[in-house]
């Protein structure tokens, strides 16, 4: 991209945005036109606030607790600070092996790890045989786009137990791709962008490319990918979320802690808590995972205009 | 297909005039091609989807024994746990769970999916923000945070029910623990449920609600016989895929399990039935069928719940 390319870019993108909140405007009406008295739309928005209050009460609490010291947390009320403020003593207990069963950070780093191997693995698949499904009719397509949705009614423990005993035959326990490759087989990113490209890669376009004389995998990569980024962000999103937020698999896969992500490490600690008294575990518990959500909470505030839900119905019509 | 389409390319015009059957047979050329987009997924799918469920169906026929090692067992497994009451429990314990948490959850995802569509609240957009919030914190962080919340001696909860007059209360109770469970899972998913409902309720035409304005019609009536049925077949999509999900209700059950040993079981879902029966007995043969019938009565609630759907009409 030439430099002088590139303010009129912006200006397009941010004429777009400009454009989406007319167009937002227009879609609704005033509320006066309901009929609607004053004091329901007040109403209606203590309501809103009252579970907006409801969603935040466990996030406050992870925040004033990740302050306190383990006596503090049982002793002192939940929704106020006591002394001694001790958050960032508490915060340095997860660069270390507290009770000899791992490493927050190290949880941490593989938590990363899984998730973009995972997240960018699923969403390349899904790209590719989204477009595959969307964009070419071949013998049997039709039956292995059934096929692959069909997978979303297959219970994750069907799936999960199995490779276990499977992996335990070809040497994947305790290995990372033995999270990671499973994590890259999305049936519902493949359907997602299956939708997207129908409605946002024209086959006339793509036939035009070929009347030129350009190959399938050109046309693929020149052509169709840049037109799919808003579906690849929202299937990277959902997919990275999927692998963060997984606990199941591996907690079936992994025995050796410094493999563990950061779900399984928590799960531990929580339960070690309980059971052994003597090392101050809750206090790791608590900032643990405060630190857990704040990623995932940022990662989604940044990349809120990305993130296209309307892509989860898109063919509901159909 | 376009005209465009339909034109031979340059290069067959220059070797041979062109035939009616030509431009079909040239679609059909790069048509084929598309199978290779697919391969990369399909040998994925195959080996980390369809190998373990069919792995699943095969380990489920035998039977590990001490003294005498793997032998076929044929539906030996299956019968005990079709006449386990153990895994039955479970099962309508989820069942139970569903049928309460995701018609509560849509209800109240629907209404405030509605506010937020119709422009009736302020500071609209701040609370579908927060409200989207949950869907970015992990199942295990969700269940600890609520875990302390709720625990029967220390959490503010407890403290708040005596506040207000309610003593004795034990949230951890095994009368209570379910309806916990369900507000966790409230807590977990409303907001995700919303932003989906919004976007359908975007999607209605304003002209439909003009008219409705102009036909008197009030703002609850809009909101119930204007706008409801034409999100109806996302509700029907939350709803199957909701019923997937609580059938294996899993992560929040044995992360309070940690904190309250006594008020779960073993057996407390269906996958925790599986889990326990394999990783911690050891019986992965028994386990494997467990989580066969599991999956197959995930199938036929959720399937059967579409029927039901499309036979009342309710599905267009």
């Amino acid at each position: 991209m030439t430099a002088s390319a590139l303010p009129r870019q912006a200006e397009t993108r941010r004429d777009r945005r400009r454009l989406q909140r007319l167009e937002e405007e227009a879609r609704t009406i005033p509320a006066k036109r309901y009929g609607l008295r004053r004091g329901t739309v007040t109403g209606l928005t203590v309501l809103c606030l009252l579970f907006a209050i409801f969603i935040l009460i466990p996030i406050a609490w992870i925040v004033i607790n990740s302050t306190k010291t383990q006596s503090n947390i049982f002793e002192t009320s939940g929704f106020s600070f006591a002394r001694p403020f001790v958050f960032f003593h508490n915060f340095s207990l997860l660069f270390q092996n507290v009770d000899g069963y791992g490493t927050y950070t190290r949880w941490l780093a593989n938590t990363a790890l899984y998730a973009l191997l995972g997240g960018v693995g699923a969403t390349a698949l899904a790209a590719f045989a989204g477009y595959g499904f969307a964009r070419y009719s071949f013998r049997g397509s039709r039956a292995m786009f059934y096929l692959v949705i069909s997978a979303l009614l297959v219970p994750i423990t069907a799936i999960t137990l199995p490779l276990y005993l499977t992996y335990a035959k070809v040497h994947l326990i305790n290995s990372i791709w033995g999270m990671v490759l499973p994590s890259m087989v999305s049936p519902v990113g493949v359907y997602l962008m299956k939708v997207f490209i129908e409605v946002s890669v024209p086959r006339e376009l793509l036939d035009a490319a070929r009347i030129d004389g350009a190959g399938e995998v050109k046309i693929f990569f020149r052509l169709a990918l840049p037109l799919m980024v808003p579906g690849l962000m929202t299937v990277l999103l959902i997919s990275v979320v999927g692998v963060w937020n997984n606990y199941f698999l591996p907690l079936i896969i992994f025995s050796q802690n410094q493999l563990y992500p950061l779900t399984v490490g928590i799960g531990l600690w929580a339960q070690r808590a309980q059971n052994s008294g003597n090392a101050e575990l809750f206090p790791l518990v608590v900032v643990g995972g405060l630190v857990t959500i704040i990623p995932l909470i940022a990662l989604f505030l940044i990349l809120q205009r990305y993130w296209r839900s309307g892509l989860l119905l898109g063919s509901l019509a159909s | 297909m376009s005209s465009i389409a339909m034109q031979p390319s340059r290069q067959a015009d220059q070797l041979k005039v062109p035939r009616r059957s030509q431009p079909q047979r040239q679609q059909h050329r790069h048509d084929r091609r598309g199978i290779w987009f697919i391969v990369p997924f399909l040998v994925a799918f195959l080996m980390f989807m369809v190998a373990p469920l069919g792995y699943a169906i095969y380990t489920s026929l035998y039977t590990t024994k001490i003294i005498g090692g793997t032998v076929f067992s044929g539906a030996a497994n299956y019968s005990q746990t079709l006449t386990d009451g153990n895994f039955w429990s479970g099962v309508v314990r989820v069942i139970i769970f569903g049928a309460i948490q995701i018609p509560l959850m849509l209800a109240i995802a629907f209404f405030f999916a509605t506010v937020f569509d119709l422009g009736v609240a302020k500071f609209g957009r701040t609370f579908r923000t927060i409200f989207f919030i949950p869907f970015a914190v992990p199942a295990v962080v969700g269940a600890v945070m609520w875990a302390f919340l709720l625990e029967p001696q220390f959490g503010p909860f407890t403290h708040a029910a005596n506040a207000i007059g309610i003593h004795n209360v034990d949230f951890f109770s095994s009368s209570l623990m379910l309806p916990s469970i369900i507000v966790i899972a409230i807590w977990e998913w409303t907001g995700y449920n919303m932003v989906i409902l919004y976007t359908a309720l975007r999607s209605v035409p304003r002209d439909v609600v003009e008219a409705a304005i102009l036909d008197h019609a009030s703002f609850w009536k809009i909101i119930l016989r204007v706008k409801l049925p034409m999100v109806r077949p996302a509700i029907v999509l939350l709803v199957f895929l909701n019923s997937i999900g609580a059938l294996q209700l899993f992560t929040e059950p044995l992360i309070l399990q940690y904190f309250q040993p006594q008020a779960i079981s073993v057996n407390y879902t269906p996958t925790l039935y599986i889990y326990n029966t394999a990783i911690g007995a050891g019986e992965y043969n028994l386990a494997a069928a467990a989580a066969v019938v599991l999956g197959a009565v995930i199938v036929v609630i959720s399937v059967g719940s579409l029927v039901f759907r499309r036979r009342k009409g309710q599905l267009a």
